[in-house]
């Protein structure tokens, strides 16, 4: 090689890496509210909106990538958002959490040297229960709590008087235990049982049958023995029984019942290095059988399955979500013999790491027979010590299933998207947010763009500090939630009216 | 993979080292091999449950070939490192981390540095560039741990070095001052038998400027932005990592003396996480014995374990890093060397030892005392340093960053590296 060729190849690469600089944009010089003042909320609770600010440049074109300094001016022992960057719409957001103290308390958003900073937000702290967390009101705290101190908390489920959570990792003592709950609708939730599954790293999911006669457990973590599923009798729901498992040797990280034609399936989600949607059937409980593998591609996997009404809504992170007929009739599909019917991949909405499709709900609304929206949740980047989360939830019109489209999202500011249930009746989506606690959307009627304004409520029920809620369900007329450090709670979903 | 095919691509791997070895000879220009390795007792407390473990490991087994060809115009270096048939699950190091392992430092892979260099000089030497492609490290951070006097890896071993990735790096030299810069594939491998995703080349890059002064002193900064380094096919989050360093290293008579003081940082996740470390290590060797001492505090992330508490999820499921932990390390030690006239096998014994502290960064999620059983920690490491033909290089320097005289600056560090001491 010439020495002429060698300068070529050195000046092409040097081109190459000078091509990764970017581009430094337009210069800010305004700040100014978007909404998000004059809220009232009860003491110690987040404000049901966000507060935003906008940042424009000199032609007022927003501008993106402007770090905006968030304090507090009165109310301590409240907490907000430190900082936040503009979107490409020039907006950032902070979520304000009210201190204790009843009153007027106010809150700023600074950029230096901006025309218009700082900005001064003011909301208004009610006593507990005094209502004023935005629609219906807030959800708060029945009781429960504090209660699983050796080992985090992961997946719950309720069925009659008892409720099941797993463990999740390594505390003081590892996530190999399903957690048996006696219920009550007034008085906290007590353990009854403790139920240790050998070999295991972490129970990742629960889940009772409809009849309530069968509790499944997915696990990973552990030996290839032990990484699969169990399935257990609820013949004396305080005692569950093994009834039979299956071995997978990566783990599922999901599971959920489905019954299709007569017969029972789990939809397993099996962990990588081969990610697949596993159908196995599971009709005769002491030996399930595998129907099918769908094998997910490897981005970085599958990591929850929603089934109803023979569809199977497979949530593939990176890949994004696939829809599979698996009895539906759209396509012909089976649980032996699934088809694909579409697949779309999630915004990123900027949340680092990709779309991370992670879970979902298809909305069935009894109101107006609508089978429009599936709702997708957008797990990012978090940490369970650090008490950080990130990523938003994604509505898809699935109107047409073979064509499906993402038509709006939220963000709750400073917090990522955990596990849903709902209360279809009501058009309420209830959203585990890790540390952003628990979240309540309004979701009646046609749902477009920023669904900021349809927070009925928020609840972190271990506090500002010590909130991670993985899961929340509906039972009895309590809503539950699965919180990583502090076990089941209870809490009052949002009132009527 | 199977497990045979380790073996036959190391066979393969070696007859082309020593074809190069020998090409080079024959041409008169520089061509060396050499082997390394060292049997170790590594004696730890406490380890994860809070007991005590001791084990015998043969640790850095590793073939080397350097060769020259063309007038120094064309280099090649090559390691094979068979640490994934000696200490499969890996070398007992309370701190490390990376690649699945956690509290024992990971077992390289087979093919640990096989790279080729064009060097073109200028201006009477006083100028170069070079190109150099295959896989090796990326131009980032501090030399290989293997090549510096402590036997104990460091924790910051993934902060402060990017190796084992399929990688091209264009660099110039003027006098003292050279400036590198190279895409590479993001991924690490997770055994030994890995070789780099071709289909992620390029999603990872770096530059790195190194300033070489007189007396021996030399000054390094990098930056490299590695892609989803711990999901193989792409879906995990980016890293930003920074890193600067001052080393130090010049022969006194027949003495030697060596100083290196570095500072990393690691951003993940758009700064979801951030790692820093601070480590400080420097050698003296008056003739064959030598002595050594190291500072380091790094933090380092809390990942969730398997069953297995030396081990880590791979990959990552959700929130899989559900914390952080700092580790600050105090290690001493001291080496000599037995050489006998004629003969190019060399024996050193070693003796090392550790005394560090754990603190939780996040005591929500990691609690050092009910882990370990402690928040402080020692280990214990006697053993016996082999070395044959060519002493070990300092990896990750290839071309005209490679310290003059071509073949990867193998010449260098006399006294310092664990092969020299």
């Amino acid at each position: 090689m010439t020495p002429r060729l060698w300068r070529t190849a050195f000046a092409a690469l040097a081109l190459a890496v000078a091509c990764n600089e970017e581009d430094p944009g337009p210069e800010p010089a305004l700040i100014q509210m978007v909404d998000g003042d004059e809220q009232t909320a009860n003491v110690s609770t987040a404000l049901p909106l966000p507060l935003r600010v906008r940042v424009l440049d000199q032609a007022g074109a927003p501008v993106s990538g402007v770090t905006v300094t968030w304090s507090l001016v009165t109310g301590g022992g409240g907490t907000i958002t430190p900082t936040s960057t503009t979107n490409v719409d020039g907006i950032a957001s902070a979520a304000f959490t009210l201190s204790p103290v009843v009153g007027e308390q106010q809150a700023r958003a600074a950029v230096d040297g901006l025309a218009g900073s700082p900005v001064t937000f003011t909301a208004t702290a009610t006593e507990a229960g005094g209502g004023g967390g935005g629609g219906g009101g807030p959800v708060s705290v029945r009781g429960g709590g504090n209660n699983v101190p050796e080992r985090f908390t992961s997946d719950l489920w309720l069925h009659g008087n008892f409720g099941y959570t797993g463990t999740w990792g390594l505390r003081q003592q590892q996530g190999n235990a399903i957690k048996v709950w006696q219920l009550s609708a007034t008085g906290a939730p007590t353990l009854a049982n403790t139920v240790v599954i050998p070999n295991v790293g972490t129970v990742s999911d629960v889940e009772v049958t409809a009849d309530g006669q069968m509790l499944l457990a997915t696990t990973e973590g552990g030996t290839t023995a032990a990484n699969g599923m169990h399935l257990y009798s609820l013949s004396n729901p305080a005692a569950p029984a093994p009834l039979g498992s299956l071995s997978v040797s990566s783990g599922f990280h999901t599971g959920t019942f489905a019954t299709i034609s007569g017969g029972r399936y789990v939809f397993g989600a099996q962990n990588p290095p081969n990610p697949a949607l596993v159908i196995v059937n599971v009709t005769a409980p002491a030996s399930p059988a595998v129907a099918a593998t769908v094998p997910v591609p490897a981005l970085y996997g599958i990591h929850d399955t929603f089934v109803r009404d023979g569809i199977a809504f497979v949530f593939a992170w990176n890949t994004g979500v696939i829809l599979y007929d698996v009895g539906n009739g759209l396509k012909g599909g089976t649980p032996s013999a699934p088809v694909e019917i579409s697949r779309l991949i999630t915004a990123t909405g900027g949340v680092t790491g990709g779309p991370q499709a992670h879970n979902g709900w298809w909305f069935h609304n009894p109101t107006n027979g609508e089978k429009r929206y599936l709702f997708v949740g957008q797990e990012g980047p978090g940490s369970v010590g650090g008490f950080t989360s990130s990523g938003d939830i994604h509505v898809v019109d699935v109107s047409n299933l073979n064509a499906p489209v993402e038509v709006a999202t939220f963000r709750l500011p400073g917090a990522g998207v955990h596990n849903f249930w709902m209360d279809e009746a009501r058009q309420i989506l209830y959203a585990a947010y890790y540390n952003g606690g628990v979240v309540a959307l309004d979701v009646s009627g046609t749902l477009s763009g920023d669904l900021a304004s349809r927070v009925l409520g928020t609840l972190q029920p271990a506090g500002p500090a010590g909130t991670f809620v993985w899961g929340v369900m509906l039972h009895q007329g309590s809503l539950y939630a699965s919180d990583m450090h502090t076990g089941l709670w209870q809490l009052s979903p949002v009132p009527e009216n | 993979m199977t497990r045979s095919v380790p073996g036959r691509m190391g066979a393969a791997i070696l007859a082309a080292l020593s074809v190069c070895a020998q090409v080079g000879r024959a041409q008169s220009a520089a061509g060396r091999v050499g082997a390394h390795a060292v049997l170790a007792y590594d004696r730890v407390s406490p380890v994860p449950g809070g007991d005590g473990m001791g084990e015998l490991r043969v640790v850095q087994p590793a073939l080397m070939a350097h060769a020259s060809l063309l007038g120094d115009r064309l280099r090649f270096a090559g390691m094979l490192d068979f640490e994934g048939a000696t200490m499969p699950g890996g070398q007992l190091a309370p701190g490390a981390f990376g690649e699945g392992y956690v509290d024992r430092r990971h077992p390289h892979t087979y093919a640990h540095e096989l790279m080729l260099s064009g060097v073109l000089s200028f201006a009477a030497g006083r100028a170069g560039a070079s190109l150099s492609a295959g896989k090796g490290f990326a131009p980032f951070g501090t030399d290989d741990p293997m090549s510096r006097p402590v036997l104990r890896y460091p924790v910051n071993h993934h902060f402060a070095q990017l190796l084992e990735r399929a990688v091209a790096i264009g660099a110039a030299r003027y006098r003292g001052l050279i400036v590198e810069g190279a895409l590479f594939n993001g991924d690490e491998p997770e055994e030994p038998s890995q070789w780099p995703r071709l289909s992620r080349f390029g999603d990872s890059w770096s530059v790195r400027a190194t300033a070489r002064a007189a007396l021996g002193v030399e000054l390094q900064a990098s930056f490299a932005h590695v892609a989803s380094p711990e999901h193989r096919d792409g879906a995990g989050t980016p890293q930003r990592k920074w890193s600067a360093s001052a080393r130090f290293d010049r022969g006194f008579g027949s003495a030697r003396a060596y100083a290196m003081a570095e500072w990393a940082r690691t951003s993940e996740s758009d700064g979801l996480f951030v790692f820093t470390s601070l480590l400080g290590e420097a050698g003296w060797a008056p003739g064959r014995h030598s002595a050594y001492y190291r500072f380091e505090r790094t933090e380092r992330p809390e990942e969730e374990r398997t069953l297995d508490p030396f081990r880590s999820v791979r990959p990552h499921h959700d929130n899989s890093v559900f914390g952080r932990s700092r580790w600050a390390i105090h290690t001493a030690g001291i080496a000599t060397e037995i050489a006998w006239e004629g003969m190019p096998v060399r024996i050193g014994p070693i003796l090392e030892f550790s005394v560090g502290r754990v603190t939780s960064l996040t005591p929500a999620s990691f609690d050092p005392a009910s882990f370990y059983g402690s928040e402080t920690f020692w280990s214990l490491s006697a053993g016996v340093r082999v070395g044959w033909g060519a002493r070990l290089h300092r990896m990750g320097r290839y071309g005209v960053a490679a310290e003059e005289g071509g073949t990867s600056g193998a010449h260098s560090h006399r006294m310092v590296t664990q092969d020299d001491t």
